[in-house]
């Protein structure tokens, strides 16, 4: 066997000794690790590394490392090879719920950071997770509003026409800017809280978190953008939004109380948004609240499939949600009656100040649709709101006979 | 019946309040977060600040609820170049069902398949942990920096999509997921007490290493659907990080006197894992894994060996790389002996 410093051509060259030399390795380093079973090529490699002599040495000056190997047993289903139900699609969440992959747990029961199907490593630490029950959380959409999420993405910055806005009334262009601050606020808010909620359900729902993980994605651009519009045509910041709304679901105490009180907020919103064109001065205000109401829909997609879900896996826990959403409903109602929220609107559907009964009507109409659609989202799961809040249910009256 | 809707005289003091016309202009990049940080509504230090949900430059409400307590000086959140990291990562938002090509996916040998999904089982479990310590802070966000809190709210959607791609990876191409991870260093992410320490221990040193192991994604993936999945991954991960090392950087330029805390929540984290927050890649099965598929097989686990040090030395020489450019230089002499030894 050729030697450190021997003129000789081996396995070793004299290339590969000159740069053991340079790094400072043991002399008789390379051969020893020839003698012990090191191949030329990782003699090579780790050459290549530069480790210091402190390494090398521990890493060629000793038998090679017998890799063990057992995890290439572990008990899981093997063999998976998820196929893409649609091409357009491309290989989504929903494709791979295959086999045990997608058996979602009525409840799970591991506390650690385990990702589902997984074989579990003993000794793990418990995460704090809250969340264990699939009723709590879990819509059958979620995969499929999750893949949607995605491909429809967008971008204020350069998906709205900023360079096309003209200047707008003095009223017209401030009423803007205030539903912009208002809405503005509302979507940053609704984004930190469902943002808390996060570390409180486990892997075992991982589909329902990649989802939220879109919503609060969606939340933070529609806070972006109805900034941008505020700031962008001579106008400016308004009064900020009122806050009982987003108070109440900041103090929610499970994720099912949060859901039922936003299902009250997020179908008046997304009413809101699918009517918006109605306010809107220019196309870059309607082609924003179009995308926003696009978005949105996903989001009450998941509010009334999880509901249906998880009223019908807990019928006992029915009446209780009765409760949440009579406090987002009194709260709603109240901001309705805020000034700076609803004077905006009167003026923008009016035209102008001096129009405002003709701005009454529409809004009218408008809280109408909003309270109707509401209802009818409620409907949809077979849930019977028992008493509807008297500031909601007052607009489902005609405008004329109410007033007679 | 109900009590009509009242139609209240109109009060219109919100039409008041707009002492500063305000008409940002879009730049080629479009309308971004710079171009509206501009007159009363630009960021800064010295601010009337509270802790309701007012976003920067709204009027404030006399009765606003308090919303829990927020940081109340710019310094504790910010990173300088917040809203163009953030404007970045909408624009190069990507899909994991549509832009990896999983028909390039073909069968490989049992051993690279087996390693390669070990590799993806730990790091979907790594991302999950990655999207939750955000949302954990952003309630602790004031809205006068809400830049901060809408780039962490890309960040939940960017460690969605990296779970999601590692789980697609592991149950696309014959395989499955294996065995679960470490877990050693996760917990530190999540028991973080602070703004700073969660970001220098999440951004700049966990997400540093898993940054530096995706970019050897090269030399790890079997296949050009793998490859370029640590190519699309390691791109999110760049803004992460380079958000964790903006926020060092100015929370030691504008406190100095934090140094040697920031020093302790490092000294701790390496303490307690090889891997910092990142999973631990010195794990058996995620170590032998790694070997296998940088040597190129079982038989070739040697060779692997000598490249898994190659990646250890560069994630701990990118890591104080980083500290050094974000003013802790002097890391280098205190760094735990698991780490060290990768140092010189």
């Amino acid at each position: 066997m050729a030697r450190d410093g021997a003129a000789t051509e081996g396995p070793i060259t004299a290339e590969m000794r000159a740069a053991a030399e340079a790094l400072g390795w043991d002399d008789g380093l390379l051969d020893r690790a020839l003698d012990y079973g090191y191949s030329p090529r990782t003699l090579v490699s780790a050459l290549g590394t530069k480790l210091a002599p402190s390494q090398a040495k521990s890493f060629l000056d000793r038998e090679p490392l017998k890799p063990d190997l057992s995890w290439m047993d572990a008990p899981t289903e093997w063999g998976v090879r998820a196929e893409q139900a649609d091409p357009e699609m491309g290989l989504t969440v929903g494709d791979i719920l295959v086999g045990s992959y997608g058996e979602i747990p009525e409840l799970w029961t591991d506390r650690t950071e385990i990702a589902r199907g997984s074989n579990p490593q003993e000794g793990q630490e418990d995460m704090g997770y809250t969340i264990f029950e699939k009723a709590v959380v879990w819509a059958d959409s979620v995969s499929d509003l999750y893949e949607r999420a995605i491909r429809d993405r967008w971008a204020p910055a350069t998906d709205l026409g900023w360079r096309s806005l003209e200047a707008l009334p003095d009223d017209i262009e401030h009423a803007i800017c205030q539903v912009m601050t208002e809405h503005s606020e509302r979507a940053y808010a609704e984004a930190t809280v469902l943002g808390r909620w996060l570390p409180e359900v486990s892997y075992g729902y991982l589909e329902m978190k990649l989802f939220m993980g879109s919503v609060i994605y969606d939340l933070a651009r529609h806070a972006e953008a109805f900034r941008k519009r505020a700031l962008s045509n001579g106008g400016g910041l308004g009064l900020q939004a009122p806050t009982d709304l987003i108070r109440g679901a900041s103090e929610a105490r499970t994720y099912p109380e949060l859901m039922a009180y936003l299902f009250v907020q997020d179908s008046a919103f997304l009413t809101f948004f699918r009517h918006a064109g109605d306010i809107a001065q220019n196309q870059l205000e309607r082609d924003l609240y179009a995308l926003v109401a696009s978005d949105r829909e996903r989001l009450m997609e998941y509010h009334v499939d999880r509901f249906d879900a998880f009223l019908k896996a807990m019928p006992d826990r029915r009446l209780e949600q009765q409760r949440y959403l009579a406090k987002a409903e009194v709260r709603l109602a109240r901001e309705w009656d805020d000034p700076a929220v609803r004077e905006p609107l009167l003026l923008l559907l009016g035209g102008s100040r001096d129009n405002a009964a003709e701005g009454e009507a529409a809004l009218h109409a408008l809280r109408r649709r909003q309270v109707e659609e509401y209802l009818g989202h409620l409907d949809s799961v077979g849930f019977i709101r028992s008493r509807l809040h008297s500031g909601l249910a007052a607009y489902l009256e005609d405008p004329e006979e109410a007033s007679a | 019946m109900s009590a009509a809707p009242t139609t209240p005289e109109l009060d219109l003091s919100w039409l008041d309040l707009y002492d500063d016309p305000t008409s940002a202009e879009p730049t080629k990049k479009g309308l971004t977060l710079d171009a509206i940080d501009i007159g009363d509504y630009a960021s800064a230090e010295d601010l009337p600040r509270d802790m309701t949900p007012r976003l920067r430059g709204a009027a404030s409400r006399e009765n606003a609820h308090r919303m829990g307590l927020t940081y109340q000086t710019k310094h504790d959140v910010w990173a300088d170049q917040c809203r163009s990291l953030y404007e970045e990562a909408i624009q190069r938002q990507w899909s994991s069902a549509r832009d990896i090509p999983w028909d390039t996916l073909t069968e490989l040998p049992d051993e690279k398949e087996r390693a390669i999904c070990q590799v993806a089982t730990m790091l979907t479990e790594v991302e999950f942990i990655a999207g939750d310590v955000p949302g954990q802070w952003l309630p602790h966000i004031s809205g006068d920096e809400f830049e901060v809190g809408l780039f962490l709210m890309t960040q939940i959607m960017d460690e969605a999509r990296h779970t999601d791609v590692f789980r697609k990876r592991a149950l696309a191409n014959g395989g499955g997921l294996l065995q679960q991870g470490a877990g050693l260093g996760l917990r530190n992410l999540i028991e973080a007490q602070d703004f700073t320490e969660m970001s220098v221990l999440m951004h700049v040193q966990a997400e540093g290493f898993v940054q530096s192991m995706f970019r050897m994604g090269e030399l790890i993936g079997p296949t050009q659907a793998d490859k370029r999945i640590f190519r699309m991954a390691a791109q999110d991960e760049s803004r992460h990080l380079a958000f964790g090392v903006m926020h060092l950087k100015h929370i030691l330029s504008e406190t100095p006197e934090r140094r040697e805390e920031i020093h302790h929540y490092l000294d701790k984290a390496e303490e307690r894992s090889a891997g910092g927050g990142s999973g631990d890649v010195t794990f058996p099965p995620v170590f032998e894994s790694l070997c296998i598929l940088l040597g190129g097989g079982k038989d070739r686990f040697d060779e692997g060996v000598a490249k898994f040090l190659l990646l250890r030395r560069r994630q701990v020489k990118e890591y104080l790389h980083r500290l050094e450019v974000a003013g802790l230089g002097d890391r280098s002499e205190r760094l735990g002996p698991a780490l060290a030894q990768y140092a010189n």
